[in-house]
This record gives structure tokens, C-alpha cells and sequence, in this order.
């Protein structure tokens, strides 16, 4: 990995930002797409913005690449507004989620299209898509129709197209949604790949979680025009701002409760879901009687059919459901209350001795610094 | 294969005969060899022959081709912007009268059509010629073009064309290099279909023309009147030759246009 992508310029306050979006606000006439947005994104790092359909994160994209108008606020890029400059003026580069690559071209002239709007001399043209073609393995292509080529093909085509100006900034809208999950891992490997190689600055759109948990620098969670969380794939995972954002990435467990104050352990919250005394390690600034609730990944919960010998984050249920998932089992525990909590347990043994089954009356067990506490 | 029935075959005979014998009789005794247009007399071309000699015939022909190829070539230009118009522009201010406009001229009757623009050629003092006669045609083909254009758009990836400025190159530009190539098959159909649709017309015509622009259609109309000749026969065969050959075309580019989408 480079020292550029192991830094975190985001936390280094002499650090100037590579994209300034400052402000802005997006309205398709009445309905706010985008509502004073504030978000700084650094050199060479891998952007993704994550949210559910229709949270605004392509109309963003569409703005940094020029396709929408901003209604209020400005962008910055490298410290020069580009606002009002069109998309064909900006040294931007965008993935469109279609390929959108020009049926009647060759993969070799479509590569060679945007270099040639350059005026880029003859033989530049030509030593640059070949590099191109070598960077997405697809020389062999370079005749062929994009009708001719499978996804995949067309997915690397769409990429080296978008690459060969050498762009500060690179755009990409879901740019693996239509692979299938094989195709679409290797290639999030390859796209990181390409972007240390490469050093430009990636901005992705998915609604892909995982995807942008894998190649993500850091990870802008979007939901309703705006920013909910920005930090770094593990902080989102396992340090998530409010339910909401601890929902949205990965599964979650969520204990309910009110807060009964600070203990030697941490703060410790009555939850109707556990007779047991729950703990977590970390503190919060609230007074006895508020609502707040644990958040707990299936990951972190140990299942058993033993008693554990603590007193406390012990709960009591019987497996209802269990997904065998090759690696790893996920059980579904409905509590005695009712509720269902998910716990995920390695398959680390071909034969299980300590085998557990349906209806097995099981003990859940986490540690104190295992549950996040959440106060919205 | 699915086999037909005895009652299908019998609706589609029947269909068939309904629509074509008349035209196959026209082709049949376009080569007779009598005089008389319903007795066979054997197997002859020589009314091609004497068409070629008939100077007004040719005269007409030529004033049609002209015209023809003129206002469908200038239709094409007008109804390929206003299909592009309908599409490209979103919900544009006026949209539904817009294209209800557009559209109006294939739902008009063309006695109205050809009466209103003869009405304004007279208002604005314009000599009646083939000048007139192109007009009024591009008026009424163009919408035809718009509405091949328009069902062609419905298909476009807006995303190319946005790639297209992406990548740097000027709007104009992209649409020269990038949309027109990629529509073009919905355009050359547009132009067949307008070209065709001029090549036959006979009222917007005979309301439109003056002295000298005697359009094909309306000679041979005329030629009727004081009788049906061979000659009207073998005229007619080849105007029927160039608009099937028209059409035929024009469905063909719009099927190869179709499976070069489905492949995409």
C-alpha cells in the first residue's frame, strides 16, 4: 500500500482537501435533493458514498461531474471553484453505471475518444491506449464492438475510457452493480488496484455496503440529501453514529433501553431484553432515565449452551433459525421476550463438538467493549 | 412452427386479395401488349417504351423527384430536431402543445391540409410552382420523421451522449460524432418514409402547384380522366416499384436498428 493511502490526511489539519464541496444545496423544484451539504474529500483517497436509493449520493456525483446544476453553495476542486464550469471543461472523469460506451466505436476508439477531443497527437493517442488496454487486460479486444463484449469487458472498457485523460478526479456510479458477486469481488480488488497505481482520486456511489467497506479510504454515509456519517470503514462498522447508520452497514443486534448511569465498568443501560445487568465500556453524556441503546454485532456475541460464569451482558433464548453459511453459521435467537437476536459464530471445526441445534436453550454473552452505545 | 388453419389460411387468402390483386392486375397489364387495358394480349414492354417518348410523363416524374427528395430531406432535418426536442428536453413549459402540433398534420385531413396552405401561399402573394408544392410537403412529412425519431430516442442511453461531454468533447460535437451516428439508421427510415409519402401524394399537391409543377400523381390522374392507357399501367408499376422499395428499406434499417439495440 502507498504512504499516500495509510495516511489519513482527513485528520491532519494542515492537510488542504482536494474537493471542497461547501454548502451546496440541489432542488428539483420543490423536492431538496441535496440539502446544504458540507463534505471535504482528500488526494488520492477512495470516497465512497453509501446510502439507500433516492438519498441523494448520484445527484451529488452528477454535480461533481458537471450534469446538475447547483441550486446553492459551490464546489472546489484543487482550491478553484469549477461551479459553473461544464462537464465537457472539467478535468473530471466519470464511470456511468450503464458503461454508456458508444455502440458504434470499436473498445479501441472508444478508449481513444476523449483523448482525441484533446487533440493529443497521432502516436501519443495510440502509445495511450494501449497502456490502457494492458491496465484492464483487454489487448486482445481492442477490434472488437462493445455488442461483442461480455460485462465485465465492457465494465474495464468503461474504466480505461474513463482513465485514459489521466483525470484529477475520477467518478464512479455504481460501477459493479451489474457484474454478478464473483466478477464484482475480483474487481474491487482490481479497481483498487488501478487506483494506487494510477494515484487519482476515486469518488464511488454504491448502495453496495460491503462494496464500499473493501475499498473504501473512507465512506460518507448518505441518507435524505445529507451526511450522516463520514469516517473510515471500521469507524462506520464498528463505532456507527446512531441506529440508523449501525442498520445500514452490516447486521446489527440493537438492545433497547434507559440509562441508568456510570459503574466502574462503563455505562449501563436497563434493557427489557436481558434480566441481566448490561455494560458497555464506553461513556456517554447522559443523565438516569434517557433512552439510549447498545448496539451489538451478531460477531461479537458468544452462543453456548453453557452458563458463562459473569454476571452481566448475558442473554437468555433458544435458537430458532440457523443459516449455515459454509465459514461461518449465523443463529437466529428468539429472546424470552419475544425478540430475535442474530449471532455469528466461525465453523472452526469440521465436526462440531459443542454442536448446536434447533430449539438449543442458549446463553449470549459480549463483552463490555464489544457493544456501542447509541443515543439516537 | 406453429401450423396455420384452414380458417386462418382462408382469412389471410382472402386479406391478401382484398389489399393486392388490384395492384397485381395494374403490374400484369402494365405489360400487356393490347391497346385495350382488360383484354390479354401477350406478353410485351413496349408501353415502357412509349413512356420513355412521352415527354409530359417525364416532365412529371422529374418535378416529383425534385420535390420529393428536397422536402424529405429538409423534413428529415426539421422532424429529427423536433423528435429529439421531445425527448431530450424533459418536461419542458408547452410540451403537450408542442407535440400536439407536431402531430396534428397525420391526423389532419389532407384536403385541409393542402386548402390551408394554398390559402396562405395566396395571402402571402407566393407564385404557385414547385417551390410551393415542397413546402407543403415538408409540412406534412415532417411529423412522420418526428414520430420515427421520437420512438427511437425512447431507447437512447442519455449516458452516452453525457459520457460523450465527459470526455471532453463540445456539446455540437457530441452530437455529430456520437448521437446522429447512433440514430442514424431512425433518420435514413424518416427520410424513406417521407420521401415515399411525397412520391404519392396527390391532394396537398394539386392544391399547391401551379404552372410547370405538375407532380407524377397528379398527371396520371389526369391522363385517367380521358381514360385508362397502358401507359398509365406502366407508370404506375414503377411509382409502386420506388415505394415499395421505400418502405421495404425503411423496415429493414429499423429491424437491424432494433437488434443492434437488443444486443447492446
Amino acid at each position: 500500500m502507498s504512504e499516500t493511502l495509510t495516511a489519513s490526511p482527513w485528520l491532519d489539519s494542515s492537510e488542504k482537501p482536494y474537493i471542497q464541496i461547501e454548502n451546496v444545496t440541489k432542488k428539483f423544484g420543490d423536492f431538496t435533493a441535496i440539502d446544504n451539504l458540507k463534505l471535504d474529500i482528500y488526494k488520492n483517497e477512495f470516497f465512497s458514498l453509501l446510502g439507500p436509493s433516492g438519498c441523494g449520493k448520484t445527484t451529488l456525483l452528477r454535480m461533481l461531474a458537471g450534469f446538475e446544476k447547483i441550486t446553492d453553495g459551490r464546489i472546489l476542486l484543487d482550491g478553484e471553484d469549477i461551479s459553473e464550469i461544464p462537464p465537457h471543461l472539467r478535468p473530471i472523469n466519470m464511470m456511468f453505471q450503464s458503461y454508456a460506451l458508444f455502440p458504434h466505436m470499436t473498445v479501441e476508439k472508444n478508449i481513444a475518444f476523449g483523448l482525441k477531443q484533446d487533440n493529443l497527437p497521432e502516436s501519443e493517442i495510440k502509445q495511450r491506449v494501449e497502456e490502457m488496454l494492458e491496465l484492464v487486460e483487454l489487448t486482445d479486444f481492442a477490434k472488437r464492438k462493445p455488442n461483442q463484449l461480455s460485462g465485465g469487458q465492457s465494465q474495464r472498457v468503461a474504466l480505461a475510457r474513463s482513465l485514459a485523460k489521466r483525470p484529477k478526479l475520477l467518478l464512479l456510479d455504481e460501477p459493479l452493480g451489474a457484474l454478478d458477486k464473483r466478477l464484482r469481488e475480483q474487481t474491487q480488488f482490481e479497481l483498487m488496484d488501478i487506483q494506487e497505481k494510477l494515484e487519482v482520486t476515486f469518488v464511488i456511489v454504491t448502495h453496495d455496503q460491503e462494496e464500499a467497506m473493501t475499498v473504501s479510504s473512507r465512506i460518507g454515509v448518505m441518507d435524505s440529501g445529507n451526511l450522516v456519517q463520514v469516517a473510515t470503514p471500521t469507524e462506520i462498522y464498528e463505532a456507527p453514529i446512531n441506529k440508523d447508520v449501525a442498520d445500514f452497514i452490516g447486521d446489527v443486534n440493537i438492545l433497547q433501553g434507559v440509562y441508568k448511569g456510570q459503574n466502574e465498568v462503563g455505562t449501563q443501560l436497563q434493557s427489557e431484553d436481558s434480566n441481566s445487568i448490561v455494560f458497555a465500556t464506553q461513556e456517554v453524556d447522559a443523565s438516569p432515565g434517557d433512552k439510549m441503546w447498545f448496539a451489538i454485532r451478531p460477531e461479537k456475541l458468544e452462543i453456548s449452551k453453557k452458563k458463562p460464569s459473569d454476571d452481566h451482558n448475558i442473554l437468555r433464548g433458544k435458537i430458532e433459525d440457523i443459516a449455515y453459511g459454509g465459514s461461518f453459521s449465523t443463529y437466529h435467537v428468539r429472546l424470552q421476550n419475544g425478540r430475535i437476536l442474530k449471532a455469528i459464530r466461525a465453523n472452526r471445526e469440521r465436526t462440531e463438538e459443542h454442536h448446536l441445534t434447533w430449539e438449543d436453550e442458549v446463553y449470549l454473552q459480549w463483552a463490555p467493549h464489544s457493544a456501542v452505545v447509541l443515543l439516537s | 412452427m406453429k401450423k396455420f388453419g384452414n380458417f386462418n389460411i382462408a382469412a389471410l387468402v382472402i386479406g391478401f386479395s382484398f389489399l393486392y390483386i388490384p395492384i397485381i392486375l395494374l403490374i400484369l397489364f402494365s405489360f400487356n401488349e393490347s391497346r385495350l387495358v382488360t383484354v390479354w394480349g401477350g406478353f410485351s414492354t413496349k408501353w415502357y417504351g412509349e413512356l420513355m417518348q412521352n415527354q409530359g410523363i417525364k416532365d412529371a416524374a422529374w418535378v416529383t423527384i425534385k420535390v420529393a427528395f428536397v422536402s424529405s430531406t429538409v423534413a428529415t432535418i426539421l422532424g429529427t430536431i423536433a423528435g429529439l426536442v421531445m425527448t431530450r428536453f424533459g418536461n419542458f413549459r408547452g410540451r403537450t402543445l408542442f407535440s400536439g402540433m407536431i402531430y396534428a398534420p397525420m391526423v389532419m385531413p389532407e384536403v385541409i391540409i393542402g386548402l390551408s396552405t394554398l390559402l396562405m401561399f395566396v395571402a402571402l402573394a407566393v407564385d404557385r410552382g414547385v417551390f410551393t408544392v415542397t413546402l407543403a410537403h415538408i409540412t406534412f412529412s415532417m411529423c412522420y420523421v418526428a414520430v420515427v425519431i421520437q420512438s427511437r430516442m425512447s431507447s437512447y442511453d442519455d449516458s452516452i451522449t453525457e459520457a460523450a461531454l465527459d470526455l471532453g468533447c463540445t456539446p455540437f460535437r457530441t452530437f455529430i460524432l456520437i448521437t446522429l451516428p447512433i440514430i442514424l439508421p431512425a433518420v435514413i427510415s424518416g427520410w424513406l418514409l417521407s420521401f415515399t409519402l411525397s412520391l404519392d401524394d396527390l391532394v396537398i399537391a394539386s392544391f399547391t402547384s401551379g404552372p410547370g409543377s405538375t407532380t407524377l400523381p397528379m398527371k396520371i390522374y389526369s391522363m385517367v380522366r380521358l381514360g385508362v392507357t397502358p401507359e398509365i399501367n406502366a407508370v404506375s408499376t414503377i411509382l409502386v416499384g420506388l415505394v415499395t422499395l421505400g418502405v421495404i428499406s425503411a423496415s429493414i434499417i429499423g429491424r437491424r436498428q432494433k437488434q443492434n439495440i437488443i444486443k447492446v
